[in-house]
């Protein structure tokens, strides 16, 4: 199994329960940490392991949706999967609607708890993996001329250099260069790729609804 | 002598039966030829209770036999019931040399004195007439003890005209047949009629000193009466107090045993007043044998109506106290039911995470094992997890099973700090998914209370979820919290307390909270309270509470310590 250092961090105030999913899960394979109470999640967490979250959705103190809402706050999308001893249609639509991944009911069978586990920790990988892209391009684009920045824009948009040149009132000799120019700097080597890249970026992909 | 009335007393059971409908002859066989033979030896015991040399019969019980048997038995029957007797009237008379038609005016006016007071009885009593309420004690006694024996006599004595039998005057038989059968309706027919109405198993469950304590009575009744009636009197100024001497047998036979055994201790009494009286014996001592007769007859008659109907009024009071008594208990077993419904979502909690960790602790140990990676002691963890999880398990199931089960109240010494967390433990699961924050302030060595485990838990229950409802919609799930105190107060009593932060209550709602039916909440049934309140009560505590509205309300409960309520 392919999770690299991701890690499945298990929060339960049942110390029975905690040990049991501890086990189940090192035993197909998961890098796991446990934590008897949300609040020792927020305190001892690294926020930049990758990885998911499986809870329980009623404990004492802070409550699972607690947790979802304060680690939204927090910027961290880590995906949360629950787990519940009560199937309340209620609490389950408001976990679902806070983006949690998924939400199985006590007691659950072992395939859907690896299947629900494995969901949460690719759509964590997914979601690093095209930060990090973003990061970078957002990197070359920093380091375009403002000329050039132009030239990029209208050539996405799939303008030819006659009228970009027309519509920067320069030479379609100079677009060229200037064309040139950026995607060495954007490190591209096909338009295709340079649109794809384009389209990461810009705007911020449509977030999920908020409860 | 007192094997006859016993032997014609056999016959009701038969008479009773519930099966007992009319139908061929043959059904009405035995019963009929029971009837019969009752009246045949009930007839010989009034020959024998005859005052000799003088022929007045102080008691004649063939007559309430019969009565009896019409009063138990159904309309249809009772043609039956009146023709198998004729032999047995006409075996025994016979023998003592009367004239066949006087035997015949007899039968008649026997039978019409059963057939007015059982007639009487059925227009105001249903089929069968039992000695069980005031109501239906008072018909027998107007109809049959006094109606019939006063109504048949008047034709007795005028048949014994007609026929010319004897020398006594019509107003003086009329006297002495009302009084002896009056008498013998007194005696023979309440004790058939609270004997057919004994019911078998209930006889056998009785414990050992159940019998012992009838033979006491019993026994203790015939030798005073034997020592009052039965002996020659010397000292006349000790005659009126002597007459009370059987009086406390009479009571407590009232108050222990029933209709039935009272009916059975006046048998006795009235079998050895007449036998000593009949003897010449005992401290009746008219200045003519009738005086005498009527002295005894008069006193007989004075003490069965009121100790007859004493026990039917406190047989009847015990039976509506215990109607009442079944019904609190259904009642209080149906709201707890109510509750531990309402419950059920936290009680599904708590059963699914140790079923959690048994499924997730055995399919990680196939893993390790299928891996080959199982190492002993980490399969060791497992399955000792595993056994600590499924005794979890047990606990919440044994815990609900105690408080499903409908059980007769059972007082015990109980510790009033393990209840509460036997309670807290019954609603973990609900505070956890509320997000009630307990707090526990329990004073240790507390003394013992005296009270029914599953009753004052079910009041604690009542409690916590009121106090967790009252907390659910206004008041942030961070701030939801329970305060449970337990401490000693004054006489060694110990108060429970149960603390929220809802909205608590106004004076006005508290003057009604209480009451059956009242509730504040959308799908309550409002018995909890009045319901605790009664459970309270009859632990001889008290329950109210107390509230700051808009900061909570405290409820409390005070239970003497180990002060064994009066059941």
């Amino acid at each position: 199994m392919d999770n690299g250092r991701a890690c499945v961090s298990v929060i339960d105030d049942d110390a029975l329960v905690l040990r049991s999913l501890d086990r189940l899960l090192q035993s197909r394979g998961f890098e796991v940490h446990t934590y008897s109470s949300p609040q020792a999640f927020l305190e001892q967490h690294d926020a930049d392991t990758p990885g998911c979250i499986l809870m329980d959705l009623s404990m004492p103190g802070l409550s699972g949706l607690e947790l979802q809402q304060a680690l939204a706050r927090a910027a961290d999308r880590r995906p949360v999967v629950f787990i519940s001893g009560r199937s309340s249609v209620e609490a389950s639509v408001r976990a679902m609607k806070a983006g949690a991944v998924d939400f199985l009911t006590k007691p659950f069978d072992e395939a859907d708890l690896v299947a629900a586990v494995q969901a949460a920790l690719e759509k964590d990988r997914a979601s690093r993996e095209g930060f990090a892209e973003r990061a970078s391009i957002n990197f070359r684009l920093a380091t375009l001329t403002p000329r050039e920045r132009d030239v990029l824009s209208r050539v996405v948009a799939g303008k030819l250099n006659k009228q970009i040149a027309a519509e920067l009132g320069t030479a379609e000799k100079t677009v060229k260069v200037h064309r040139a120019r950026m995607m060495r700097k954007m490190q591209f080597d096909s338009l295709a790729e340079l649109v794809r890249a384009w389209t990461v970026t810009q705007p911020p992909p449509p977030a999920p609804p908020q409860a | 002598m007192d094997s006859h009335p016993a032997s014609s007393a056999g016959a009701s059971p038969g008479l009773t039966h519930p099966g007992w409908r009319f139908g061929p002859a043959t059904t009405w066989a035995a019963p009929a030829l029971l009837v019969a033979v009752g009246y045949y030896f009930a007839a010989r015991v009034g020959f024998a209770f005859t005052l000799q040399p003088y022929p007045i019969s102080t008691l004649w019980p063939p007559n309430a036999l019969l009565l009896a048997a019409l009063l138990l038995a159904p309309t249809r029957a009772w043609w039956w019931l009146l023709a198998s007797v004729l032999p047995a009237h006409l075996l025994v008379e016979l023998q003592s040399g009367v004239p066949v038609a006087m035997v015949l005016g007899w039968y008649a006016s026997n039978c019409s004195e059963a057939l007015i007071g059982a007639g009487l009885a059925r227009a105001f009593v249903a089929w069968p007439l039992r000695l069980d309420s005031l109501r239906s004690a008072g018909i027998f006694l107007f109809c049959g003890a006094l109606v019939g024996p006063v109504v048949s006599s008047f034709l007795d004595a005028a048949l014994v005209s007609l026929v010319g039998f004897g020398e006594r005057g019509y107003w003086d038989l009329v006297a002495t047949r009302i009084f002896s059968n009056t008498l013998a309706a007194l005696t023979v027919a309440p004790l058939i009629l609270t004997l057919a109405s004994i019911e078998i198993p209930r006889l056998r469950a009785a414990r050992t000193a159940r019998y012992a304590e009838a033979a006491a009575l019993f026994v203790g009744l015939a030798v005073t009466c034997l020592m009052v009636f039965n002996l020659p009197q010397f000292d006349n100024h000790t005659e009126p107090a002597l007459f009370y001497a059987p009086l406390p047998f009479l009571v407590w036979g009232a108050l222990r045993f029933g209709p039935a055994g009272t009916a059975s201790a006046i048998a006795v009494l009235v079998v050895a007043t007449i036998f000593g009286t009949v003897n010449g014996l005992g401290p009746f001592a008219g200045s003519t044998p009738q005086e005498t007769v009527r002295e005894m007859q008069l006193f007989l008659t004075a003490v069965a109506v009121p100790m007859l109907l004493l026990a039917v009024v406190l047989d009847e009071r015990a039976r509506v106290e215990l109607d009442a008594r079944e019904q609190r208990l259904q009642l209080t077993h149906l709201s707890r039911v109510a509750m531990l419904g309402e419950l059920s979502g936290g009680i599904a909690h708590e059963l699914n995470q140790p079923l959690t960790a048994i499924l997730s602790n055995a399919q990680a140990a196939l893993h390790l094992i299928g891996n080959k990676s199982a190492h002993p002691d980490i399969l060791m963890e497992i399955l000792r997890d595993i056994i600590a999880a499924d005794q979890r398990a047990g606990e919440v199931i044994r815990r609900l099973r105690t408080l499903f089960k409908r059980g007769e109240t059972q007082f015990q010494p109980l510790d009033a700090n393990e209840l509460v967390h036997e309670v807290l433990g019954i609603v973990h699961g609900d505070l956890v998914t509320r997000s009630v924050e307990v707090v526990s302030e329990l004073a240790a060595a507390l003394p013992k209370i005296h009270g029914d485990r599953v009753e004052l838990e079910q009041v604690m229950l009542n409690l916590v979820v009121n106090a967790c409802e009252a907390m659910g919609g206004g008041v942030a799930p961070e701030q939801r919290r329970l305060t449970v105190r337990t401490r000693a107060v004054e006489d060694g009593a110990v108060q429970i307390s149960f603390s929220d932060c809802g909205p608590g209550f106004t004076p006005e709602q508290y003057a009604r909270l209480f009451e059956p039916f009242y509730t504040t909440k959308p799908r309550g049934l409002g018995l909890g309270l009045s319901i605790s309140r009664a459970i309270i009560r009859t632990h001889h505590g008290r329950l109210w509470g107390s509230s700051v509205p808009g900061k909570g309300a405290s409820f409390h409960i005070v239970l003497p310590a180990l002060a064994a309520p009066g059941r």
